[in-house]
């Protein structure tokens, strides 16, 4: 282990001390990185850094707030870097130029269109060779149109329910209000009838002293008229009664003198006395007309108290006065249901794994390029190292020496290895500190795509050393394996580009399970766990890659 | 393709493992280094048979490769605790050997520069100190002086002496056949895998190329015949051309018995010929090489 110890130091000493190592194993992968993030970075519809951002011309003819609406969202997107020009032809003229893909313009009356309800249209000019910004720059607008309509929508809603919470309020505030009313006629109703119970007693009362006082004054009269009338009847019985008195003690004489003559008579008729018919009878005056005679006349019973009759007066003014039933059925008020204007209908993205659904051109081109550049790296600092080694005839020195064949090449590939991951850590702080690429919700995860795919490049390297008949046929075979690799394998640009075919063969690089499972922890922000996969097949493809290696080598070292 | 190469290489003995590009020196050398197993034969090192007990091998060999072998961007005190704590040495034991290495082949004062600043004849320096660490039994050398300059050499031969005098036996691949004369006590010569001789260097000259030799260039060419009969005079191979910088055809190579011979070869050589220059000299390893294998160790 002393003798793997050593070697690996000394072979990381070596690569410190090689400047141009050292500049291609970072400062070149950092510049192309930087490059090509740059420069593919429209492919992706948004650079984080706003520095490769479309150019778009906008022409406000319609004067009015939509245009700043829209450049107020637009400004938000770095993506999109708005120019203001004054006049279509103008926008056209830039896009014509190629100085821009494309200009809108909002044609002038378009707010009030809208106002109106009416449809109306913004004309987006495009270049149709600028594909990729046309079709960015018409998703944008297409996305500031739905969140205008959208807020526009909210509002609309906001101010139809502000209406009928206000109307709401109104019906409340009428039905406290009928409520009162009902109430208040209620009271008058009450009051009302109190009122004319109170009439109608008064009108009693009033038409009883009425009838009282007529009464009395009746009274009063016949009072005063019996008097008059019993003193005149006194008056004038008494002067009649002397006479009729007089008449009747005639009478009464004359009849006790009749009846003595007719019982003479009877006697005298003595046996015919029966023959005799009875004489008339006297009438027998009447006692009440002897009391009368004796008595002075009764007074005229003049009857008081009468009872009279008074017809109340009617009671149909009374009646009238009186508070019937008001009809205060209010009719039930309801607040409409809101009336939800035709909403548009949305798209919102969400990243399956909860990420971020826009994507940093880097998140991409920084691992494929450290993958690219690691390998490269790997593969000309393992296979050149060895030539290096064999050229200077330090191989074969350490061979003639007590130290076994296994540890010079594992010395080598184990700090070749060491230098590949460091090289890896080192790109990926670059990318996050220079171009704030995600390293997804544990960074850590990122270490085992990235000890995997630098194992693959480190037996790789050793395939190729043992290969390789010289340092001159490094280079090629070494460029073509690697850029082939790393093109195919989605390091480059994503492999969803590729034909469905290419993928396919993909399957079978380990740059390929190497992006998948940066594009994983990185881009859709998995958990370490979705690298498990792709790196136990990358330490697969390394455990091949580096038997085979072994055992080419081997065989060349057999030939001499 | 080595074929049947047989040699030993004593404990305190240089050894030098001599022959063209090309003759087998390197694949020798990375056999013994285990860096290439052998189809066939025996290989044992410091008593450790090389494909029973490869570590045990590597644990007993030093070596010193063709190229420096040295990290370019590493010190030179870096490259050497490197290769320390490889062969096993904790890191302060390491720092330890590394200052002696350093001392030993004369780089203290720039241990600590970037190895890539050094020139090729310290990187030499460095890298037989690498070599030396841990002072193994065994020292495999594989050309460490190509392309040195005088005060580099220097300093690596005396660390060799003193490695090789310390006990350990040390097998040094070389074509430069002045050094090896120079340096070993017994020299390996091959060619094409094989072993042509073998011997101390003294030995193998005056074996292969008895008498004393005389070079000699001309205006023309001398053509086939042209010695004549001379008793005790032979021509023989002429010296490498392209590497003496001799016109082809126009220098000429004759092994003399006697030193006194040498007045009639030139007069000879200069006959309806105008003589140029002419050196006679003692025989070297490189005209024993040429001599045994017709051609010379750089061919």
């Amino acid at each position: 282990m002393t003798s793997l110890r050593v070697i690996i130091a000394k072979d990381l000493t070596l690569l410190l001390r090689d400047r141009t190592a050292l500049l291609f194993l970072t400062i070149a992968p950092i510049v192309v990185i930087a490059v090509a993030g740059f420069s593919l970075a429209n492919l992706y519809g948004a650079d984080p850094a706003g520095q490769t951002a479309y150019e778009l011309p906008i022409v406000d003819e319609d004067g009015g707030e939509l245009a700043q609406q829209i450049e107020e969202r637009l400004s938000g997107d770095r993506s999109v870097r708005l120019r203001r020009v004054a006049s279509r032809e103008e926008a056209q003229r830039l896009v014509h130029d190629k100085v821009a893909g494309s200009a809108l313009v909002i044609p002038a009356g378009t707010r009030a269109a809208l106002a109106a309800g009416n449809p109306a249209r913004v004309v987006l000019y495009t270049d149709p060779v600028k594909f990729l910004e046309r079709l960015n720059v018409t998703l944008r607008v297409l996305k500031v149109r739905d969140e205008l309509a959208d807020t526009e929508r909210a509002r609309i809603v906001a101010e139809l329910n502000e209406q009928r919470v206000r109307a709401s309020a109104q019906l409340e505030e009428l039905a406290a209000t009928v409520e009162r009313v009902r109430a208040n006629l209620a009271m008058v109703r009450r009051e009302a009838g109190e009122a004319r119970e109170r009439a109608a007693g008064e009108l009693d009362a009033e038409t009883e002293r009425l009838r009282a006082d007529v009464s009395a004054e009746i009274d009063a009269q016949l009072e005063q008229l019996a008097a008059q009338v019993n003193g005149a009847v006194a008056s004038r019985v008494g002067a009649l009664q002397q006479p009729a008195r007089e008449y009747f003690d005639a009478l009464n004489a004359a009849r006790s003198e009749f009846e003595a003559w007719f019982a003479e008579l009877q006697r005298l008729a003595a046996r015919r006395a029966d023959r005799i018919p009875d004489p008339p009878t006297f009438p027998e005056p009447p006692p009440a007309l002897i009391r009368a005679l004796d008595e002075p006349p009764a007074p005229i019973e003049v009857p008081m108290n009468l009872e009279l009759r008074i017809t109340p007066p009617s009671r149909a003014a009374l009646d009238a006065l009186a508070v019937g039933d008001v009809d205060l059925q209010v009719p039930k008020l309801e607040v409409p249901e809101a009336v939800v204007p035709a909403a548009s209908l949305g798209v919102e993205e969400i990243g399956v794994d909860g990420g971020p659904t826009t994507i940093n051109t880097f998140d991409q081109n920084a691992p494929g390029f450290s993958v690219t550049f690691m390998l490269l790296g790997m593969l000309f600092g393992v296979s050149l190292g060895m030539l290096d080694e064999r050229d200077w005839g330090t191989f074969d020195r350490v061979r003639s020496l007590p130290v076994p064949v296994r540890n010079i090449v594992l010395g080598k590939l184990a700090s070749r290895f060491a230098v590949g991951v460091a090289q890896m850590i080192v790109l990926f702080a670059v990318g996050f500190a220079l171009f704030r690429i995600s390293l997804g919700p544990q960074p850590w995860g990122l270490l085992l795509p990235i000890v995997g795919i630098v194992f693959v490049g480190t037996a790789l390297g050793l395939i190729v050393a043992a290969i390789a008949p010289s340092r001159d046929a490094v280079v090629p075979l070494g460029s073509v394996l690697i850029v082939t690799m790393a093109a195919v394998g989605g390091c480059w640009w994503p492999i969803d580009l590729e034909p469905r075919w290419m993928r396919s063969v993909a399957q079978s690089l380990p740059t390929t399970w190497a992006m998948e499972a940066f594009n994983d922890l990185m881009i859709r922000g998995r958990r370490a766990e979705a690298a498990y996969v792709p790196t136990a097949v990358l330490l697969g493809f390394g455990a091949a890659y580096l038997a085979l290696g072994l055992a080419l080598f081997r065989r060349r070292l057999a030939k001499g | 393709m080595l074929d049947e190469l047989t040699f030993e290489v004593e404990a305190g003995e240089i050894v030098g493992l001599i022959g063209p590009n090309g003759a087998g020196k390197t694949t020798t050398l990375a056999v013994l280094s285990t860096l290439l197993a052998p189809h066939a034969g025996e290989v044992r090192i410091a008593g450790h048979e090389l494909r029973r007990a490869p570590q045990d091998v590597r644990r007993s060999i030093g070596r010193v490769p063709q190229e420096p072998a040295l990290y370019p961007s590493l010190t030179g005190r870096e490259n050497v605790v490197f290769f320390a704590r490889l062969r096993g040495a904790r890191a302060a034991e390491a720092s330890r050997a590394a200052d002696v290495a350093l001392e030993q082949v004369g780089l203290a004062a720039r241990a600590d520069e970037r190895t890539a600043t050094y020139s090729g004849g310290m990187q030499r320096r460095l890298s037989l100190a690498c070599g030396l660490l841990g002072s193994p039994p065994v020292l495999l050398l594989d050309e460490p002086t190509v392309g040195v300059d005088p005060q580099s050499f220097e300093s690596i031969v005396v660390a060799i002496r003193a490695h090789a005098k310390g006990g350990a036996a040390l097998l040094y691949s070389t074509h430069h056949m002045e050094e090896a004369e120079a340096l070993c006590d017994r020299v390996v010569l091959i060619d094409s895998g094989r072993v042509v001789a073998t011997g101390p260097p003294a030995n193998l000259i005056r074996e292969a190329v008895p008498g004393l030799l005389i070079d000699v260039v001309t205006d023309q060419v001398l053509h086939e015949g042209w010695l004549g009969d001379l008793a005790g005079a032979r021509a023989c191979a002429p010296p490498d051309a392209p590497s003496s910088g001799l016109p082809r055809g126009r220098a000429a190579r004759v092994e003399l018995a006697d030193v006194e011979l040498a007045p009639r070869v030139l007069e000879r050589a200069a006959h309806n010929r105008t003589l140029l220059d002419f050196r006679m000299h003692r025989p070297s390893l490189h005209d024993a090489f040429l001599a045994l294998t017709g051609h010379a160790p750089r061919d």
